[in-house]
């Protein structure tokens, strides 16, 4: 292949060249072992899982630098022990309950984008979410989101389908919200099962066959009714499909009990379904860890971990792992300095993780200094758009400057 | 009131003495400015005429004692508790139960035009004070309703009027005053929107009250769609409401909520001059819309998809529902009309964009959650409504439940169906009845009013 792991690695991000020493780092052999994969699926196949974190996740005792003496200095109360760490390279880390994390990551399936944010970072966590969805930094009432203007360039294509959906979340993030079209939010995949009501089974029956047909009608084509007629058929036909994968569909994992995973559950069941939706949004909260950060942190990864690894298990079983792309973002990472309550406030650049559909998982740039800060806040060297443009172009097959604004530099993880 | 105006306008009014007044006329009227219509107030508007039905609508009605005290007593709970989702409730059961409908309709209007969304303002108290505002001038003065909205506590928190200082200017409200409650985009300039941000320095927040903050307030001259002069933010709403735009785009807005998705540009033009003409004031102008030639036109009746609101509610009046407003506000949310949370400044657009395969599904699930379950309420009897209404044959039951939830379009051949159903289906009348309710809810025709 013609950009190899190794000629983006040195050449990462808008700020930092990344220096790799006189051998290879152990896991990048590895993933030079692994092959190629031939041909990605068909665009309208793809699957884009994005994976909010809100509240601002503590990177920094996400992906540790563990051998940084930095580290520790400023993590007396907080900071993860070397011993206790995952370790994804010779330096850095996974904090101890992401085994999930840490498998995905042997299999080259999972990349750590690091030390990604944005210039001048805003550290409200309104202010920089609306920037992370909007993808417009510079713009200070934006009205649509990234994903959302991604769709509306295809409008008349989408007009009635629901090519991107928001799950269990109780309003739909800016993220999704376009111009052209509406992306609904849905709590339960129940939700797209056809209800035919109470009564014998042969009414029920009988009721099924004739809301099929009575929304079965030729109508003037380009008319609001000829719209629901269509809409209706679309409907019911995916309700059928859904209703037979839901039937017989059993998760090949075991998905943790935990909000994240049964929301992912559901994704997973509505991939295998052909739902036809390529784009699900999905969030886990209470990442705001000001005051005793430890515990909190400790569930919230180890549910974020668990969740995304059965959600992969279950996928690779359905032989759908090739059709998904799963990232994960926050709204920003937290303080280098843990604060006088073991917990820590709001910082700047973090990680994003990808669960990627090729094979090329692995550490992506450098981890950002410890000592070379803005405001005690991590500096960013990749700008979150240039993961977004790659998503775009690379994985959605859609311009990701008519939907940044701009070309920002792509970033190797699909 | 018609005598000045030429033929041809469209705005001439209905003369339902020479042209008829039918049960499908009252059906029409009824669904457009009210949330739905039960058989009932249908026969009693077909039987009272256009001219009087029009007169219940917009002349003020005493309520009931019942429903007073229901209100203050589901208000009351929403203040205490603080809890917006008291609030949704409060206000549906208004839009239910009010003997004055119209009022609600067009105060979901102007909360969409005005939308506010409690996600950010996070206070029950400024979204009833809001919601009071807009209930007062819904079908009152639109000049009053702008500039109240100015100084209301929920819309200067909304659009950070704190942030807008002296040295500062934020032009959040500026640009929402003129691109998404008067004007409309293309009408005003980027250095106006400067300009009237400039005006509104200084109307600032304290105290949870409107409070002119002198200190922030910019003095100076400023030059706003051609005046000149030390212009504040009341002159910025008048001179706004001068513009020919304004009226214009309150024209088209209202013709495709209230008559037709795609209003004729001679229909909007028209209707801009009567607003123009009346001032603002909206009581007349919704007198003469609503009894218009163009309002009983065929072309524009049976043309709008229903909003999640008209599409639940409508079900409830006609069926006679005894709601469960918890789980009709949460079906609701879902359906992507949530009142007091509108998702963005822009509101809820409509139309299609209510529209998409996993919306469909929810409007269909509805039919059969409300005919043969509990969740959303208990409607009437439909055995004991047939039967005290004598109709007897299934043709008659057709022909009853098409009426009033399809002001009876309906093609033959689904008509047909239909009586199959009820020939087919097995179960005693009421079961059935039950049945062919959820089929008609399920038909995409359901979906239009």
């Amino acid at each position: 292949m013609a950009t190899t792991r190794r000629t983006f690695l040195t050449n990462v991000g808008a700020a930092g060249i990344v220096s790799l020493g006189a051998t290879p780092p152990w896991f990048l052999t590895r993933a030079a072992l692994a092959t190629e994969k031939a041909e990605k699926p068909p665009t309208e196949k793809r699957i884009l899982v994005l994976v909010q974190l809100a509240g601002g996740n503590d990177g920094l005792n996400t992906v540790i630098p563990y051998t940084d003496p930095e580290y520790q200095k400023a993590r007396p109360g907080i900071g993860i022990g070397k011993d206790a760490v995952l370790k994804i390279g010779d330096d850095l880390g996974l904090h101890p309950q992401m085994t999930g994390f840490r498998e995905i990551f042997d299999e080259g399936r999972l990349a750590v984008i690091q030390g990604v944010g944005y210039p001048n970072p805003n550290r409200s966590h309104f202010r920089s979410t609306d920037i992370w969805h909007s993808a417009r930094p510079d713009v200070e009432y934006t009205e649509d989101g990234w994903l959302g203007r991604s769709l509306d360039l295809h409008a008349k294509r989408h007009a009635g389908k629901t090519p991107a959906l928001a799950l269990g979340t109780d309003r739909l993030p800016l993220a999704l919200v376009c111009s052209k079209l509406s992306v609904p939010t849905v709590q339960n995949v129940r939700e797209f099962q056809l209800q035919l009501g109470a009564g014998s089974v042969a009414n029920r029956k009988l009721r099924r066959r004739l809301i099929g047909d009575l929304a079965n009608r030729p109508s003037a084509t380009g008319s609001d009714l000829d719209f629901l007629r269509k809409t209706t058929q679309t409907a019911l036909t995916t309700a059928r499909k859904l209703e037979k994968v839901t039937a017989t569909y059993k998760p090949a994992a075991e998905y943790p009990g935990n909000g994240l995973g049964q929301k992912l559950k559901t994704v997973a069941q509505l991939i295998a379904g052909d739902f036809g939706t390529n784009i699900f949004f999905v969030s886990l909260g209470g990442f705001d860890t000001h005051s005793q950060q430890a515990g909190a942190h400790q569930g919230l990864l180890t549910e974020l971990s668990s969740a995304i690894r059965a959600f992969y298990l279950d996928l690779k079983e359905h032989k759908l792992q090739d059709r998904v792309l799963l990232a994960t973002y926050s709204e920003f990472g937290r303080r280098v300095k843990e604060n006088g309550s073991l917990g820590t406030d709001h910082g700047a650049a973090s990680q994003m993780f990808v669960v990627t559909p090729g094979d090329k998982g692995g550490l992506i740039g450098k981890h950002p200094s410890l000592t070379d800060l803005s405001q005690g806040d991590l500096k960013h060297h990749t700008d979150f758009r240039s993961v977004y443009a790659t998503i775009l172009d690379n994985w959605l097959d859609i311009s990701s400057q008519s939907v940044l604004g701009h070309k920002f530099p792509a970033v190797d993880f699909v | 009131m018609s005598g000045s105006q030429p033929a041809g306008d469209p705005l001439r009014q209905y003369d339902s003495k020479k042209l008829g007044w039918t049960h499908r006329d009252a059906t029409h009227l009824l669904w457009r400015t009210q949330f739905g219509a039960s058989d009932a107030e249908i026969e009693q508007a077909t039987e009272a005429g256009l001219e009087k039905t029009l007169d219940r609508l917009l002349t003020p009605q005493e309520e009931s004692p019942d429903f007073e005290s229901s209100d203050r007593l589901l208000r009351q709970v929403a203040v205490d508790t603080g809890n917006i989702s008291h609030l949704k409730a409060w206000w549906l059961y208004r839009m239910l139960n009010s003997a004055n409908p119209l009022v609600e309709k067009v105060s979901l209007f102007w909360h969409n035009h005005f939308a506010t969304s409690n996600a950010k303002v996070d206070s029950v108290d400024h979204m009833v004070a809001q919601n009071d505002l807009i209930r007062k001038e819904a079908v009152g003065s639109f000049r009053k309703l702008l500039s109240g909205m100015a100084r209301d506590v929920a819309m200067l928190i909304w659009l950070d009027s704190n942030a807008n200082r002296k040295r500062q200017p934020n032009e959040n409200f500026a640009r929402e005053v003129m691109e998404l409650f008067s004007l409309g985009v293309g009408n005003y300039t980027e250095q106006d929107i400067a300009e009237a941000a400039r005006a509104f320095t200084g109307w600032h927040l304290r105290d949870d009250k409107y409070w002119f903050n002198r200190r922030q307030h910019d003095f100076t001259q400023k030059t706003l769609l051609g005046t000149t002069g030390t212009l504040d933010g009341e002159d910025v709403i008048e001179i706004c409401l001068g513009q020919a735009a304004c009226p214009h785009f309150l024209a088209e807005k209202l013709l495709a909520t209230f008559v037709t998705p795609r209003p004729d540009k001679q229909d909007v033009a028209q209707l801009a001059s009567r607003i123009r003409a009346h001032d603002f004031q909206m009581t007349s102008v919704f007198r003469e819309l609503f009894g218009s030639d163009l309002f009983f036109s065929s072309s524009v009746r049976r043309s709008i998809i229903k909003s999640p609101l008209e599409l639940v509610l409508g079900a409830y009046r006609a069926l006679g529902n005894r709601p469960n407003l918890q789980t009709t506000i949460g079906l609701l949310a879902s359906l992507g009309q949530d009142v007091f949370e509108p998702p963005t400044v822009k509101g809820w657009e409509g139309g299609r964009l209510w529209i998409h395969s996993a919306s469909m599904l929810l409007r269909t699930n509805f039919a059969p959650a409300l005919t043969s379950s509990s969740r959303f309420g208990t409607i009437d009897d439909p055995q004991s409504v047939l039967k005290s209404d004598g109709r007897k044959t299934q043709d008659d039951v057709v022909r009853y439940y098409t009426e009033l939830l399809l002001a009876g379009d309906v093609e033959p051949a689904s008509k047909q169906q239909l009586t199959e159903y009820l020939k087919k289906a097995e179960g005693d009348r009421g079961e059935r009845s039950r049945g062919l309710i959820q089929l008609i809810m399920s038909m995409p025709e359901y979906q239009i009013v």
